[in-house]
């Protein structure tokens, strides 16, 4: 016993030391090269302040620069356009950049919504996060509540703060008065639907959940399971199904949420949506739907075996890259309301883009994002999903060059419902401003359980969205 | 003199342990000591400060039904994969064991699964069994012997089912290839002496063929609980814990509550009641294989 | 005669073997076939006509996706390069550790394979935060090196576990007559012992390399860089992207899971010895 006690403290011994030597040397390797560059880039943030205003915008500025004022360092740029175009775009962007500075590399990195979510979570805990990224709506209140991300404010007044839509500035600005994300595309959640089968079946495109109803089960019949009415999507490894039901609730301008911020999933409305989405579920959606994420269930709609799905503008270039022969037959409108009345809320996503407050090069930062904005590098990134990402500024949206795109006219309908949809609503359960709480009710997959629950154990609708409300308001409290 | 040489001497017995020993003391300690400690904490993933709550995350564990239930479903998931894994791997093994030709060619065929990164068996199998435009489901209704395509992983009933079969799939191979050669071990002198007292063939594999086995495959049965009660790769990649948590292994209930929910301090609670629970199953193991070893070495 | 009359009763039994095994490795082999048919399909007919189990037309755009686009021979030579190390740094810690503790500390012996289970049980999970906390702190994130001495971490005790049934089936005469003839403890072990533990090694050196070669989480967590990214996590992301497209994850899966399958057809024979003669040895 006396032996195994001396054997264990010895090697406990051992290890202490050794660990302490080998954190304070690969602590000295790693932090000096790191201090030095810090302690030069502090003393350029005081100046870097105010370059960015001239870095990059006009020619003279930057001949008329003193070295001091040159942007130097490296910084990495996470960013989740996994698709092709919009990578090349930003890719682009940042190579050319790095050619007007020649001291500043970027380093892009890609990744899924769901991986660069485990990623900047365990990297927070382990310091290990990007210099700027973009960021899920939802979870910019998250990153502001652990104190990980920076205002940008300086910035957005250096864009020029009245150039930008003022919904998606308010949306992101926090209680504290600052602005935490920049916008660099908004899109919006409208009906899709397919031309093609309306005609077949000689219906008309739906304006009430009733009529949407009847549409969808019409098809749902009549093509015997070669396309469904509509899909309606529960995996529980994405936030489909909350998007649904706050697509319906929403079209009766309601919210998931209260105005003291506590959920709301048994007001009428909702359970009224719950049961909705279920029996359309039941009726017109493949069985398999209840596992299906965002790209599943897109999937099925680029095939053309769904008729009727709630997405953005994103679905065009889907189907161009999987059926091109339907580009012909697709095209969206409206979200349906309860009564007809045309004049629903809508969900609607400005994608942030943030900086983090570890980087030790946010005037890098800065100054690209804005390089990013000037029409020669927004506009075709824009462009790389054509009518799927609309423009943050205002002035893009009227700009020939913009508007000179041949989805872009070929989708005029798309285009104007999309744009109108933008300016009425917001990110799902931020009617009353960003808050923690809607990050959870959006992410937490309480919802998507919640309806797998109701399908697959038969739970009466009142009592799982009580249960489910339950579930949310212990995890917010949880949050404070 | 002597004495230097014997320093000399225990010092080389050193150079041998300790590279192992620092491995393990340096790269477990502070991970597991860590995790022991943020069990007993409020931590959350992704804020600074917490602080000490004593057992309130093992009291919230273990009031919470859908823990037991994780636990449950864990419990099935490792003994019905096990004893599927054991089955299969066994009688192949038997099987190989007995032909004469192709057993080379059989054999090559049969590890193929254990070849496929989970990724790949999780992408491979989806796409199979997709329930739209999956191969399987398709045939079935084609060849008239489901009426609809049945939901392999979307369905309460057979999404569980689904996911045992594909973990029996990848691991028998691997039970399949240690007991064919333990099997080989075997010396047939005694079987042909066995043969000659008139012994059946049940009789025979229960005198001679198990016991000279047994003990590769308890080894087999210990690696191999640890390893698919552990297991998370296969199960987050398929369903991720659904649909309507019919897969939730309690791994799985780990990862949401700690990612998910972000609540690290919970979830660090709960892999450690994981780990005390493979403490007392596997202790259990090791009794009854030490008496196997005391029995076939007296 | 003994031996027509093994054959005569082994008839029935082997047949029904022949059948059993047949069976098996067509369930076992079907999705690889269904892999490598599905990736050469060309657009649209893997949707569109689920139950073809024929190409129409063979096309290799995919494949030219992954390769191109994709960059996946960088992914696959960082995973090559990360497994192999490990495996090599596992392997010579575990089979020196393992000597060492049966030869020179068999009390302890049994106290420290004791401890190595455990270290074994420890949930993946339970760890992940934990390791990416310290890595962060030494600077080690975003580094193979890191992830190499991670993996160490998780091979290395199951490696020395094994390997100690191994140890055991070296007889201690042979060694005591090399120590007679002078030899020293490490030119006794490098002489004597390692050839006649080399098939035990071997087979674990695979073991090892084969997780590490799977392994999903860790690498997901420490590796930010594309370039850097084990094939398992480029994969996976591939299921992140805006399109899903069963081809090019096909492809993808193709170029990851052949060469696993070669080389596991090359070392069958190797793997077959491994565990057994250890375990029943010990």
């Amino acid at each position: 016993m006396k032996r195994k006690l001396s054997l264990l403290l010895m090697t406990a011994l051992l290890a202490t030391t050794l660990a302490a030597c080998t954190s304070s040397s690969g602590g000295d390797a790693s932090t000096t090269p790191a201090e030095t560059s810090n302690a030069a880039s502090e003393e350029k943030t005081q100046e870097a302040d105010e370059a960015p205003a001239d870095t990059g915008t006009t020619q003279e500025a930057e001949v008329a620069e003193t070295e001091a004022d040159e942007l130097e360092g490296e910084i990495t740029f996470w960013h989740s356009f996994t698709q092709g175009p919009r990578m090349e775009n930003i890719q682009a962007a940042a190579e050319a950049f790095m050619t007007d500075h020649p001291k500043v590399k970027i380093n892009i990195e890609t990744y899924s919504w769901g991986d660069f979510y485990t990623k900047w979570t365990t990297g927070l805990a382990s310091g290990n996060v990007p210099d700027m990224s973009t960021a899920r709506a939802g979870e910019v209140v998250e990153m502001i509540n652990a104190d990980a991300i920076l205002p940008l404010d300086d910035l957005i007044d250096s864009i020029g703060r009245a150039r930008f839509y003022e919904s998606p500035i308010q949306e992101m600005t926090y209680s504290d008065g600052n602005c935490y994300a920049v916008p660099i595309y908004s899109h919006a959640f409208v009906m899709w639907y397919r031309k093609d089968l309306l005609e077949k079946y000689n219906l008309e495109v739906p304006k009430t959940w009733d009529e949407f109803n009847e549409a969808a089960t019409a098809i749902t019949q009549g093509e015997n399971g070669e396309v469904y009415g509509c899909s309606v999507p529960m995996g529980t490894n994405d936030l489909y199904a909350t998007c649904f039901l706050d697509t319906y609730v929403g079209s009766n301008r309601e919210s998931l949420i209260t105005q003291d911020r506590k959920p709301n999933l048994t007001s009428p409305t909702a359970l009224e949506g719950i049961q909705y989405w279920v029996d359309m579920y039941k009726n017109n959606s493949p069985a398999d739907s209840i596992n299906f994420n965002t790209l599943d269930q897109a999937t099925l709609y680029y095939q053309g075996k769904n008729a009727f799905d709630f997405n953005s503008g994103f679905h065009i270039s889907g189907v161009e890259a999987n059926t091109p022969e339907l580009l012909d037959y697709i095209d969206c409108a409206p979200v349906p309301t309860i009564n007809g009345d045309g004049n629903p809320d809508y969900i609607v996503n400005n994608m942030p883009m943030v900086v983090w407050k570890n980087s030790a090069h946010p005037e890098i930062c800065k100054a690209f994002i804005e390089y990013f904005y000037e029409p020669d590098n927004y506009i075709p990134f824009l462009h790389s999903v054509p009518v799927g990402m609309m423009p943050a500024l205002k002035e893009i949206t009227n700009d020939p060059a913009f508007l000179n795109n041949d989805t872009i006219k070929k989708y005029q309908n798309a285009m104007e419902t999309i744009s109108d949809a933008l300016s009425h609503g917001t990110y799902i359960a931020m009617e009353y401003g960003p808050c923690v709480e809607a990050g959870i009710l959006a992410n937490q997959r309480v919802i998507e359980n919640m309806f797998q629950d109701i399908v697959l154990n038969g739970t009466p609708v009142e009592e799982a969205a009580q249960a489910a409300e339950e579930q949310l308001l212990e995890l917010f409290s949880a949050a404070e | 003199m002597r004495g230097n040489k014997k320093m000399i001497a225990s010092m080389t017995s050193w150079f041998f342990v300790l590279p192992a020993i620092l491995v393990v003391v340096l790269l477990m300690l502070y991970p597991v000591t860590s995790s022991i400690f943020y069990s007993f904490t409020n931590k959350n993933l992704i804020k600074a400060d917490f602080r000490m709550i004593g057992l309130d995350n093992y009291k919230a564990i273990l009031s919470d039904k859908s823990f037991w239930t994780a636990f449950v479903t864990n419990l099935k998931w490792t003994a019905i994969s096990l004893a599927g894994q054991l089955f299969v791997g066994f009688t192949a093994a038997l099987a190989l064991n007995r032909i004469k030709r192709g057993s080379g060619i059989y054999r090559t065929l049969l590890i193929i699964p254990w070849a496929f990164p989970s990724i790949v068996l999780a992408f491979s199998w989806k796409w199979i069994l997709n329930g739209v435009s999956g191969f399987l489901p398709n045939i079935l209704v084609k060849l008239g012997i489901c009426e609809t395509a049945p939901q392999f992983l979307s369905s309460a009933e057979l999404a569980f089912p689904t996911l045992v079969f594909l973990n029996i799939w990848f691991g028998a191979p691997l039970m399949m290839v240690n007991i064919l050669s333990a099997l080989q071990t075997v010396p047939q002198d005694q079987y042909e002496s066995a043969q000659l007292d008139g012994a059946s063939g049940i009789q025979s594999f229960c005198h001679i063929t198990f016991p000279h086995i047994r003990m590769v495959v308890g080894l087999l049965v210990v690696l191999r609980t640890i390893w698919v009660f552990n297991s998370f790769d296969i199960i987050y990649l398929i369903t991720g814990g659904g649909p309507g948590n019919k897969t939730m292994t309690v791994p799985i209930y780990a990862y949401d509550t700690g990612w998910g929910m972000r609540m690290l301090g919970k979830s660090s609670a709960v892999t450690v009641l994981l780990l005390l629970f493979l403490l007392l199953v596997c202790s259990l193991y090791f009794r009854l294989l030490n008496r196997w070893e005391k029995e076939s070495t007296s | 005669m003994k031996k027509g009359k093994l054959l005569r009763r082994a008839r029935p039994g082997t047949i029904i073997s022949y059948v059993y095994l047949t069976v098996l490795s067509l369930v076992a082999v079907f999705p690889l076939l269904w892999i490598l048919l599905s990736s050469v399909k060309p657009k649209g007919e893997l949707t569109q006509n689920p139950t073809a189990i024929l190409p129409s037309s063979v096309t290799w755009e995919n494949f030219k996706t992954v390769f191109q686009q994709l960059n996946f021979g960088t992914n696959v030579r960082n995973s090559v390069i990360i497994a192999g190390s490990t495996t090599l740094i596992a392997i010579i810690i575990a089979s020196l550790g393992a000597y060492g503790v049966v030869r020179f500390f068999p009390r302890f012996g049994k106290f420290m394979t004791r401890i190595l289970i455990t270290t074994y049980m420890f949930p993946p999970i339970l760890l992940a935060v934990p390791y990416a906390i310290i890595m962060g702190r030494i600077g080690l994130m975003n580094n193979r090196a890191g992830l190499v001495i991670v993996y160490l971490s998780i091979t290395v005790p199951y490696a020395l576990w094994l390997l100690v049934g191994f140890v055991h089936t070296v007889p201690l005469e042979i060694e005591e007559a090399a120590r007679v003839d002078g030899a020293n403890k490490i030119q006794v072990f490098y002489k004597v012992v390692l050839p006649i533990m080399a098939p035990g090694i071997v087979a674990v050196a695979i073991y090892t390399f084969i997780n590490v070669w799977n392994e999903f989480l860790y690498s997901l967590i420490m590796m930010n860089s594309t370039e850097k990214m084990t094939i398992a996590v480029a994969l996976k992301s591939l299921t992140g992207q805006e399109v899903l497209d069963w081809g090019v994850m096909m492809a993808a899966s193709t170029v990851v899971v052949l060469p696993s399958v070669i080389f596991f057809m090359l070392i069958q024979k190797k793997i077959a010895g491994g565990l057994a003669q250890g375990a029943v040895k010990s």
